[in-house]
């Protein structure tokens, strides 16, 4: 009980940080809200000391920004959040509208990513379910290909294409199920991509266990041994399937964009830049409150899915019982990644040509050209070092912070929850008022984030880990804290956490192009992934190349990071007799102790 | 087996929550959609004609209040409107006041016509003035009214004099701004609010609002200028280009308003009109500071630029290449300019570092910046770019953070004055002064031009504040914007202008 308490004032305390980092922001970022409202009440007003101190008067704003807190709070002890700065219009109905479109979005989004996680394991599944995973090809490719694409690009692609051209669902608006369709495909693909990524990560090692050895034994059908194995996994992603409901639920501004679905991401979204305050705190607090929930309902379906074993450390270890065959597949990537970078050094990616403009690919220009007549080919080309070195740097960071802070679940998981519920944008602004707008700015803002699903996936899997049944025995033998960390628990949790932190390396290096508008990060004319993908996205039905050159060769670094990860071992350790992964390979029971009697999925 | 209990149970439970979790949702999913889809069923109610649909780019920011930007709203959608409007050549037409004359210097009277409120009630010389009065008394006060001091008294039935503290030669064209439009006592309230649903004069009425997504209008059948064709009209506000050129596409919508010239090629070419309009994308040289302090450099960098490749490169013609700061939409101007004065010999840059800023709220400026960036570098500059969202530019902007600033800016404000966005652009005073120029001749020409009060004149002398302007090469005007509208093909009378403040009229229909 006390645990709970303490978990819960910590959210509160969180949540009561970021309200007043909302308060702050103006003073902190230095830029007056009384201008950011006149322009988004009016973007062609000039701004002359008279209008401005007239909002000022008109919104309070000389009370100061403590003042200002108070009377917020006081008002929403009854249930106003105030009336937006903008608009005039109270902001709790306005809030609580975008958050049911949001929500529901959501769910659909989550419906959509379901289906895809289980069609990408589909694989893994069946092998395994027939014991037949040993020596099987490595895959992958596909779904590592699919979580690499952006929202946004395949948002524009079903708008123009489904909904304009073939005319099957409407290509925009929010009215009834059918809309729904395309917005959720878009957002729940990729994510499902991921989340079937880890699904397919995790299940040999189920399929490894001695209880599916037992059930095929029985004799029962390859279905329901497909079944189990999935429930047997599942309580290792609940956390970062929490995280992205979430996320969407407050980041999907660009799907909303492209749908125009009045959502909170785009609510969120104006308010930040215009900071308009009350909107902004109402949108967070809402997020902050869903997250909370949304961690809650995972700890309750993990409980439900595997609580008993949990309890009583009856959970054998989910290690990956073979590496599949060594391959080709990496190098392949690899090959035509370097290939396109060595074919685009000696040209010039910056030398625009407006008489040349959106040219499809033809000799002189492989790739075709963009909307201002650069050669496409140079431009991803030598965007790549770029690209890669800060993604990966990021993406280091993230995930040293991620698997440090997994290790402390009860720190870790309110703090992650909270800051994965924070608006992008509002996040990127107050990164920006903490540490300035220096060249690193947009990585800190990033890396951030990037950490939470990592912590989230960490902490998951060291849940488990710590319920195993050879944890019980070296606690027994008298290991220490540091012993089994090292010899336990790292091994076992690492290699799936850094395959995880391969899997988004494309999605930081969009998510880092995203913050140009802030002024953060990339400038056109770099020739940088992101910004090469977000400045092309206008032409992408006139001119399909200009973003297919930069999306395939993030398809690229997706597909080469996730097949090359499937090689991520922990190194150097030997292990104890029967800790061996290859013991695992033939799918023999290997030494272990008598406690499988309390495995509840061992007993039907 | 102890576990067994579990084993049977545990299944079961997520299983039998989830289905009453949906059976939850199921009256919950309702609220959860936007109301007043596609079509919104009120076809062919309230007589002939059918109802136009229609989206805009740019959704209430304050709902619909007429003093600020959402004024054009209202007038775009035939809602509301003032004593006076703009025809094509500039000027000030008749709208509620039927004709007006000039007292003295600082007086006007306005004759109002016969017309009615959508309440019903009559528009009263006595509603006028109350009307007026309002909008002045408004905070901030309305961007047409900045600078003026004006009181409005009715002079029995049909008259109101507008008095003004200092001699306003422009007050006709003031008047024509959506931001003084007359509304009927009932829309105001105690605390300055205006209610524009049902209570303006235009030919379509405001029936009902939903935030910031859509709204419907009925057609007022006691319209002055006669009933509209259209039964009424549903616009939906649609914030992306690209979403609002496939509505148009999908049949969706029958008018798209402001399609970026990206989605133009997509578009049916018999569903696309252009027309000119007062908005001017200029090269704003910080001639405060940096390397632009120096005319020199600042002729060098207007003679480095190629405004043709701007026009058909970037803008694919739907632009023309920059002539002044006034272009082809300000129909006078052109007969009217000469050539620039006192402009300083090109200078050599040497590499001279610059940082150009622009915004990427309009999605071509930064192709435009980029264009500009290559051809300034050839002349020697070494450029740095600077891409934000406008409302993160605007301040550093004016403090003169950048050596140049890529702007897109309406020539005619909100007055339909052509001096006014001299005084605020590019005077010492200027409250939106990003060039910061600071020159004596560009001074006295501006002070000059505002004194005259005879239209004819007053446009000759901002031609020659214009030409002061251009001479000092504080700014160089590239491309002088054209607005791209979508229209189904059954779609007649669509009210292009290019001050953009009509849009849909009694004419328009499908």
């Amino acid at each position: 009980m006390r645990r709970h308490l303490a978990v819960l004032l910590w959210r509160t305390v969180l949540a009561a940080v970021l309200v007043c980092g909302i308060g702050l922001l103006p003073r902190l970022s230095h830029t007056d809200p009384a201008l950011t409202v006149l322009k988004a009440r009016s973007a062609e007003r000039d701004p002359s000391p008279e209008v401005l101190a007239d909002i000022r008067a008109e919104l309070g704003l000389d009370a100061g920004p403590l003042s200002l807190l108070g009377q917020w709070l006081g008002g929403l002890w009854r249930g106003d959040a105030g009336r937006s700065w903008i608009s005039g219009g109270e902001v709790v109905p306005e809030v609580l509208r975008a958050l049911g479109a949001s929500l529901l979005l959501m769910t659909a989004a989550l419906l959509v990513a379901a289906v895809t996680a289980v069609l990408v394991c589909a694989r893994t599944l069946r092998l395994g379910s027939r014991r037949r995973l040993d020596g099987r090809r490595a895959g992958g490719g596909g779904s590592a290909v699919l979580a690499a694409l952006p929202e946004f690009l395949v948002a524009s692609v079903l708008a123009t294409v489904v909904g304009v051209q073939l005319g099957w669902l409407p290509a925009l608006g929010w009215y009834g199920p059918q809309w729904t369709v395309l917005p959720a495909l878009a957002l729940g693909l990729p994510a499902g991509a991921v989340l079937g990524r880890l699904l397919d990560d995790l299940l040999p090692g189920a399929f490894g266990e001695p209880w599916a050895l037992a059930t095929a034994a029985q004799g029962l059908p390859a279905r329901r041994v497909a079944r189990r194995a999935v429930r047997r996994c599942v309580p290792a992603l609940l956390p970062n399937t929490g995280l992205f409901v979430v996320g969407l639920t407050g980041g999907a501004v660009a799907v909303e964009q492209i749908f125009d679905i009045p959502g909170l991401g785009r609510t969120a979204l104006q308010a930040a830049l215009a900071q308009d305050l009350p909107v902004l705190r109402a949108g967070t607090l809402a997020l902050v409150l869903l997250a909370a929930v949304a961690a809650g309902a995972c700890r309750l379906a993990a409980r439900l899915l595997v609580g008993p074993a949990l309890r009583d450390g009856a959970l054998p270890s989910l290690h990956r019982p073979a590496p599949p065959a060594r391959r080709l597949q990496p190098l392949v990537y690899g090959a035509a990644l370097l290939a396109v970078v060595v074919l685009a050094l000696p040209r010039d990616p910056l030398a625009l040509d407006t008489a040349e403009r959106l040219r499809p690919p033809s000799r002189a220009h492989p790739f075709g050209t963009d909307a201002l007549g650069r050669d496409l080919l140079a431009r991803v080309g030598h965007g790549a070092l770029d690209t890669l070195l800060l993604a990966l740097g990021v993406s280091a960071a993230a995930l040293c912070a991620g698997v440090l802070l997994g290790l402390l679940p009860r720190l870790s998981g309110p703090l992650a929850d909270t800051v994965n519920a924070v608006p992008p944008v509002l996040g990127a602004l107050l990164v920006t008022a903490a540490v300035g707008g220096g060249a690193a700015t947009p990585a800190i803002a990033v890396a951030a984030v990037a950490w939470t699903p990592l912590a989230a996936h960490t902490s998951a899997l060291l849940v488990q880990e710590r319920a195993t049944a050879h944890f019980a025995a070296a606690r027994g033998f008298g290991a220490g804290r540091w012993y089994l960390l090292r010899r336990e628990l790292l091994p076992a949790v690492l290699p799936p956490v850094v395959r995880h932190a391969l899997l988004r390396l494309p999605g930081i290096a969009l998510t880092l192009a995203s913050l140009g508008f802030l002024g953060l990060g990339a400038q056109p004319p770099s020739p940088e992934w992101g910004l090469l993908l977000a400045e092309n996205q206008p032409y992408a039905e006139r001119a399909p190349w200009a973003v297919l050159a930069p999306a395939a060769v993030l398809a690229l670094l997706g597909a080469l990071a996730v097949t090359a990860a499937g090689g991520v071992r922990w190194p150097g350790i030997r292990r104890g007799p029967g800790r061996r992964p290859e013991d695992h390979t033939s799918g023999a029971v290997p030494v272990r102790p008598p406690s499988l009697a309390k495995e509840p999925v061992k007993t039907r | 087996m102890s576990s067994r209990p579990h084993s049977h149970r545990l299944p079961r439970l997520p299983h039998r929550s989830r289905l009453a979790a949906a059976a939850l949702l199921i009256p919950l999913l309702a609220g959860c959609f936007a109301s007043g889809g596609g079509e919104s069923g009120k076809d062919g109610d309230g007589g002939s004609g059918s109802r136009l649909r229609v989206a805009l780019a740019f959704p209430p920011a304050e709902r619909f209040s007429p003093y600020g930007a959402d004024a054009t709203l209202l007038s775009r959608l035939g809602v509301a409107e003032g004593l006076t409007t703009l025809d094509a050549n500039g000027a000030a037409a008749p709208a509620l006041a039927q004709s007006w004359r000039q007292k003295d210097a600082r007086t006007w009277v306005f004759t109002l016509r016969e017309a009615r409120f959508q309440d019903g009630t009559d528009v009263t010389a006595a509603a006028v003035a109350d009307a007026l009065t309002r909008a002045t008394e408004a905070e901030p006060e309305p961007a047409a009214l900045s600078g003026v001091d004006l009181t409005a008294e009715a002079d029995g039935g049909r008259t109101v004099t507008v008095r003004t503290t200092e001699p306003d030669p422009v007050l006709p064209l003031r008047l024509s701004s959506p931001s003084l439009a007359v509304f009927s006592g009932k829309a105001y309230d105690a605390n300055g609010r205006v209610d524009p649903v049902g209570t303006a004069t235009g030919p379509f009425e405001l029936t009902e609002v939903d935030g910031a997504s859509s709204a419907v209008l009925d057609r007022f059948d006691d319209y002055w200028g006669g009933r509209a064709q259209a039964s009424g009209v549903n616009a939906r506000f649609i914030a992306d280009g690209t979403a609002r050129a496939n509505a148009l596409r999908t049949g969706e919508v029958d008018i798209a308003e402001a399609v970026p010239v990206a989605q133009a090629a997509t578009l049916d070419p018999k569903t696309r009109r252009d027309t000119a309009t007062t908005r001017t994308t200029s090269l704003l040289l910080n001639a405060a500071s940096g390397p632009f302090e120096d005319p020199g450099l600042r002729a060098a960098a207007r003679a480095a630029v190629d405004t043709s490749a701007l026009a058909e490169g970037v803008y694919e013609g739907y632009a023309d290449p920059g002539a002044g700061i006034y272009g082809p939409a300000v129909s006078w101007a052109e007969g009217k300019r000469t050539e620039p004065v006192g402009r300083a010999e090109p200078g050599r840059a040497k590499g001279a570092p610059v940082t150009l800023a622009t915004y990427d709220n309009r999605p071509e400026l930064p192709e435009v910046a980029q264009v500009v960036k290559q051809q300034l570098e050839k002349a020697g500059f070494e450029v740095k770019l600077e891409v934000r969202e406008y409302a993160r530019l605007e301040s550093d902007a004016l403090d003169g953070k950048f050596d140049a600033v890529v702007l897109a800016r309406n020539t005619l404000l909100d007055t339909g004055d052509p001096v006014s966005v001299l005084a605020g652009d590019y005077t010492c005073d200027g409250g939106y002064n990003i060039a910061r120029l600071c020159d004596e001749d560009v001074d006295r020409a501006v002070a000059e031009a505002e004194r005259i009060s005879d239209p004819g004149k007053r446009q000759d002398a901002a031609m020659a504040a214009e030409a002061a302007v251009l001479g000092s090469d504080a700014v160089v005007p590239l491309v002088h914007q054209r607005i791209i509208t979508g229209a189904g093909t059954s779609v007649r009378g669509v009210l292009l202008d290019p001050y953009e403040r009509t849009l849909v009229g009694t004419g328009t229909r499908r």
